[in-house]
């Protein structure tokens, strides 16, 4: 096939794939972010080279001490006009946990449970609308490693 | 019964909801030795209607059957609306369940 014609149809099929209005996949945008190892690069791959600033506009709550490293509450609370928000620890082979897209009308409330292998602390990236990023961490102690599945 | 357990309700002007998906969400050093491929959720979002209402890209490190719980701004929800939530994981696999909105009038 004639080259030219076989690149345009790829990009044509490209530009018709409708991107899930306005939700962001920040998997596929940022893949090195999920394989990073620590902390820094990780938030490095996601976002750039930032320096966030530490601010009480932004709480993540987990248990100090985690009795179940496999099920782990962590509550990201955060009054600050944002895109993203972002959740790294550090003890596990990879530092990335998750990243949630700000919506129109978002509260930025969110509880979910992660797994730790170990002891160490979590940090929570929120990039806000400012363009400035702001951060908040907390060090916890897991009594049972959760990542044997 | 599906995959998600799904409770969305308004209270007031928000919009509470909590959501548990079941996956098993194996994570590669577990998968490495079960001798089985990695697999876990890697996005999840939720839309009522058209409005996308939570977003979240995930990796392995979320518990088992892992539970997500956010808010948002009730306006412009109406009764009968449903909130949909979709999750994909690593081998592409993709789940959409809806359930209605509790608490409108």
């Amino acid at each position: 096939m004639d080259r030219r014609k076989f690149l345009g149809l790829g990009l044509a099929a490209v530009a018709l794939v409708p991107a899930s209005l306005s939700a962001v996949n920040f998997r596929k945008e940022k893949p090195d972010a999920w394989t990073a190892h620590n902390v820094d690069d990780a938030i490095k791959a996601l976002y750039g080279d930032i320096k966030p600033t530490a601010s009480d506009d932004v709480t993540v709550k987990a248990p100090k001490i985690a009795s179940n490293g496999g099920a782990i509450p962590v509550t990201i609370k955060s009054s600050i006009d944002a895109k993203s928000v972002a959740l790294f620890q550090d003890a596990n082979p990879e530092s990335a946990v998750a990243v949630f897209t700000i919506v129109e009308g978002s509260i930025i409330d969110f509880t979910t449970k992660i797994k730790m292998k170990a002891s160490g602390s979590i940090t929570v990236i929120v990039e806000g609308k400012d363009g400035k990023f702001y951060s908040a961490n907390q060090k916890l102690e897991v009594a049972l490693g959760g990542c044997e599945g | 019964m599906g995959n998600m357990k799904i409770k969305a309700k308004v209270k007031g002007d928000i919009l509470k909801a909590k959501v548990q998906a079941t996956h098993i969400m194996l994570p590669y050093d577990a998968a490495k030795k079960k001798g089985v491929d990695a697999n876990f959720i890697t996005q999840v979002t939720g839309k009522i209607g058209d409005r996308v209402v939570f977003d979240m890209s995930t990796s392995q490190f979320l518990s088992k059957n892992p539970i997500f719980k956010f808010q948002i701004k009730a306006d412009g929800i109406k009764k009968g609306d449903k909130l949909e939530m979709s999750w994909t994981d690593l081998s592409g696999k993709t789940v959409t369940e809806s359930k209605k909105i509790k608490g409108l009038k």
